[in-house]
């Protein structure tokens, strides 16, 4: 039987194959991981990067996105060499070079309802690192719905949140609120709140790819970067979602 | 002894710069009237022409989810509120 690992990659992670929970077992299981990224800049950039270093196999990286100058201050996969080229290609470069073990998958496509099932079908776990609460809903809505897990991220200013979904199980997104906020566009932001949280959902990632720890189901963790402060909130299922409760059919008279 | 309620930092400008108010209430909706007797700019905030929570605004209730139904939620002396808002950046 041809090893999953190479000799190289097995000396490539050594230090985290060091790591109990991981192993070489924990390993093959990244190895053997398709992960898609909605969203290449502030979230995305810090979850790529790290799931790229980590040895995940595969990452398909979608953002319609060209970089500006004011993406730069927190969005680390570019450089102002990058200014104006696709987000995605940009970062293809950047995580070929850290990784070439690396298969990248990467698309401009703008996420909607009607095709981000076609995107998320394949993948092991789905990493929300978008820019909009709409978009957010329509991925949110399609892991629900294709049984993938969705791992929400968000950040204002010096605040970030993050919650993992297990669908069918744990509360998901859209059980949070009563609707979406309106769109508020330009929201204030210094790069080190999305690296924080971007982070944070790669170790989810990593965490729910190899079966270990303890997942942020059902557990909101808040981030206030000021006061340098964790708060983590219960949030529970909502029957009703109109994303991820009963089938209205089911539902008892 | 009566409940705490933990203003969003989005919010203090209202509050006259108070992280957390004490409130005496019943239920999370009397809780959040008597906040905004006290700080009247901060109903606007909160709360849309209606009189329902905005869309954006999250309330928890001992660190507990207290949607749906926040407003009808009860509450005992010692309990603590904390009102968020929903982020969006990314």
């Amino acid at each position: 039987m041809i090893p999953i690992l190479s000799s190289d990659e097995l000396k490539r992670y050594d230090r985290q194959i060091l790591i109990h929970e991981i192993g070489v077992a924990g390993q093959e299981k990244l190895k053997k991981a398709s992960v898609l990224i909605c969203g290449a800049g502030g979230l995305g950039s810090p979850a790529a990067i790290y799931l790229a270093a980590a040895g995940v196999g595969a990452i398909t990286l979608i953002d319609y996105d060209q970089v500006a100058l004011s993406n730069l201050n927190r969005q680390i996969l570019h450089g102002e060499a990058d200014i104006g080229r696709w987000k995605v290609d940009s970062a293809k470069e950047k995580l070929g070079k850290l990784n070439s073990h690396l298969i990248l998958r990467t698309s401009t496509v703008r996420i909607t309802d009607e095709n981000a099932g076609e995107w998320a079908a394949g993948h092991d776990v789905i990493i929300d690192a978008l820019d909009n609460l709409a978009t957010r809903y329509a991925l949110n809505k399609t892991a629900q719905e294709m049984g993938v897990p969705f791992i929400h991220g968000a950040v204002n200013g010096f605040e970030g949140r993050a919650l993992t979904v297990i669908p069918g199980q744990s509360a998901c997104l859209r059980c949070l609120h009563r609707s979406a906020a309106p769109e508020t566009g330009k929201f204030p932001v210094i790069g080190v709140t999305p690296a924080l949280i971007g982070v944070i959902q790669a170790t989810e990632a990593i965490k729910y790819l190899t079966g270990i720890g303890e997942l942020l189901a059902d557990r909101l963790v808040v981030y206030d970067g000021l006061k340098a402060k964790w708060s983590e909130f219960r949030v529970k299922k909502n029957p009703e979602c109109e994303h991820c409760g009963r089938p209205p059919e089911r539902k008892t008279p | 002894m009566s409940v705490m309620v933990n203003i969003h930092k989005t919010h203090r400008q209202f509050t006259s710069g108070l992280e957390a108010v004490e409130v005496d209430g019943d239920t999370v909706g009397e809780c959040l009237n008597t906040l905004t007797q006290r700080f009247p700019q901060l109903k606007t905030a909160l709360f849309d022409k209606k009189n329902t929570l905005k869309n954006q605004i999250e309330i928890y209730l001992n660190m507990e989810s207290a949607y749906p139904d926040e407003l009808k939620k009860m509450v005992k002396p010692g309990d603590e509120i904390h009102i968020t808002v929903m982020l969006a950046g990314g």
